[in-house]
């Protein structure tokens, strides 16, 4: 009884400890870089010499940062209107019109999961070279890399939609009501699965504002976005921490409030897409 | 899809139409794919004809001929070998670390109350959106020379410097900043499974905590933890970012990577094209292998659904 009693004593310390422990690892690194954005100098003790404001200041009127934040924004806002346009005709055309586009979506919408983002990059850097060499180096064709990369989130999230709205039947009344398909698709199917929409553009929003390889391969310092000045500023010659910890802050708020509202958009349907997208941003 | 037959059979004249002449042909097809066609072109020539150019490209010579001298290239280079190697033995460490640490942190917050396991959930969400060149720079905030770790340890006295965050220690911790909430994530929903009830039996039977885990709980989970290790495990050998921000450049690096690898390539601009194409296969087909696995793996979990 006494062992048993111990062991149980054990498992419970054992227990607390493993979540202690992970929270701790879970929230060092964030504590770490906000405590850079407030302070002053750092070299020597577990917490910083003094605590400031100016970094903010400085850094929100940097020209150079403002315009970085704005190319960013620009490409991911860009990347997902090309991606509404493109995907919601597709899939609305697969449910109602031709089942047989389905297998080529759902083929190449798993290849950015087998494939890691610098594959892609180099593939697609690759292939430009020998057929399109002048839209190398340019932002159009990293803003077509981010689409395609981005397109598997979008589309799931919409399919999901248009199979839980049971758009088949919509489109039927629709038509028998002598509707065109423009027609249909703006006034039935859009209303319809507007909240598969918004989750899946925030999703290729948050994919596109935080990728890294393709802004590295294709464009590199010709179209200087967040990960590049991020970067710079992390191993550069003047590296700079305080700036550096306010835009990592500010990057997080955003891609967290966007996941967050596509969770919540998205409640009570399946976990894969928010899942998913949790491990291939940070490649 | 009996609404699709009604549906073309009312705009369609019969259903026993055949399109007559060449322009009535190309009318129908572009009637049934004008709509998908913009993101198939997308997708097909961004994802697909890239993959197909890199493997032509592996086999291509400089002159334009066949050739299997690029592969012999890598599989003959040390620095390649040595960069497949811990690749490898990265994403295995940082899979099973996944698994060691997450599997017994997802045991426990399947069996929380309801209001304390969201809120668990929310703060592994909220980690898993911490990524990119902005983790790594939390890593180097920590661990690095004047890293918040590094400072307290000296402080303290106590002799023990934390990994540096470009050592492969290091990109383990780095790397597992994302997966181990990722793997709880992913395997939550396999603990669902395991009722207290079947617990409760072995111990009536008299069976100890330790038996019935080894005879009826671990191998009801093996299928669930093993596709989040192979999952993990694809996600951390494809990583890039995190891994070139922290590992330096050049003569300062410690740890070579396979993605590292084809980097330094392309960034060199050198000729050595082939190689980096090599490699890119190389990482596509471990990639593909362990996914492949993963499917497997989640159809043995379909019979508990």
């Amino acid at each position: 009884m006494v062992l048993a009693e111990r062991m149980r004593w054990i498992g419970r310390w054992g227990r607390w400890l493993l979540l202690a422990t992970l929270l701790v690892y879970l929230f060092l690194p964030i504590v770490a870089v906000v405590l850079y954005a407030f302070s002053t100098k750092w070299t020597a003790h577990i917490l910083p010499d003094a605590y400031t404001l100016k970094h903010w200041g400085s850094a929100l009127s940097d020209v150079r940062l403002v315009d970085v934040a704005l190319r960013t924004f620009v490409l991911a806002a860009g990347v997902t209107v090309l991606d509404v346009l493109l995907i919601v005709p597709a899939i609305y055309w697969q449910w109602t019109r031709n089942p047989k586009i389905r297998p080529h979506l759902e083929l190449t919408a798993a290849i950015p999961f087998v494939l890691p983002y610098i594959v892609i990059a180099f593939g697609i850097l690759s292939l430009s070279g020998q057929f399109i060499p002048t839209l190398q180096g340019t932002v159009w064709l990293l803003a077509l890399g981010h689409v395609a990369i981005a397109f598997p989130f979008f589309y799931w999230a919409v399919d999901g939609a248009m199979a839980a709205a049971n758009i088949p039947l919509l489109n039927e009344a629709a038509q028998t009501c002598g509707a065109t398909p423009l027609k249909t698709l703006r006034q039935i199917v859009l209303p319809n699965v507007a909240s598969g929409i918004a989750t899946g553009s925030m999703l290729v929003f948050a994919v596109s504002f935080n990728e890294f390889a393709l802004v590295q391969i294709l464009v590199g310092a010709r179209f200087e976005t967040i990960s590049l000045y991020s970067l710079d500023l992390l191993t550069g010659a003047n590296a700079d921490f305080n700036k550096l910890a306010i835009i990592t802050c500010l990057t997080f708020v955003i891609v967290f409030f966007m996941s967050a509202a596509s969770v919540y958009l998205n409640r009570g349907q399946t976990q894969t897409s928010r899942l998913v997208t949790g491990a291939k941003s940070t490649k | 899809m009996d609404s699709k037959v009604s549906i073309e059979s009312a705009v369609l004249p019969s259903d026993g139409f055949q399109p007559r002449s060449l322009l009535q042909k190309v009318t129908q097809w572009l009637a049934d794919w004008l709509p998908a066609l913009p993101i198939l072109i997308v997708a097909y020539g961004l994802l697909v004809a890239p993959v197909v150019a890199l493997l032509i490209q592996s086999f291509l010579s400089q002159e334009g001929g066949f050739t299997v001298a690029n592969w012999a290239e890598v599989l003959a280079s040390r620095s390649d070998r040595r960069a497949i190697v811990t690749s490898l033995g990265l994403g295995a460490v940082s899979a099973t670390s996944s698994l060691a640490i997450g599997g017994p942190i997802a045991w426990f917050i399947s069996r929380m109350l309801p209001v304390q396991r969201s809120v668990w959930l929310a703060i592994l969400n909220m980690a898993t959106n911490f990524s990119g060149i902005g983790l790594a720079f939390g890593f180097v905030a920590i661990l690095g020379t004047f890293g918040m770790l590094t400072l307290a340890f000296k402080e303290l006295g106590i002799p023990f410097a934390p990994p540096a965050p470009g050592s492969f220690w290091g990109l383990v911790l780095a790397y597992n900043y994302t997966n181990i909430p990722l793997f709880i994530l992913l395997t939550i929903s396999g603990m669902g499974i395991l009722r207290h009830d079947w617990l409760e039996a072995a111990q009536t039977c008299g069976a100890t905590q330790w038996r019935f885990w080894r005879s009826i709980g671990l191998p009801i989970l093996t299928p669930f933890l093993g596709a989040g290790w192979l999952l993990v495990f694809t996600w951390s050998i494809g990583l890039y970012g995190i891994p070139f921000a922290l590992a330096g450049n050049g003569a300062t690096r410690k740890v070579t990577l396979i993605t590292l690898q084809i980097s330094d390539i392309l960034q060199a601009n050198i000729s050595g094209q082939g190689n980096a194409a090599v490699l890119a296969i190389v990482l596509l087909a471990i990639a593909a292998l362990s996914l492949l696995t993963y499917r497997w793996m989640i159809g043995r979990t379909a019979q508990w659904f």
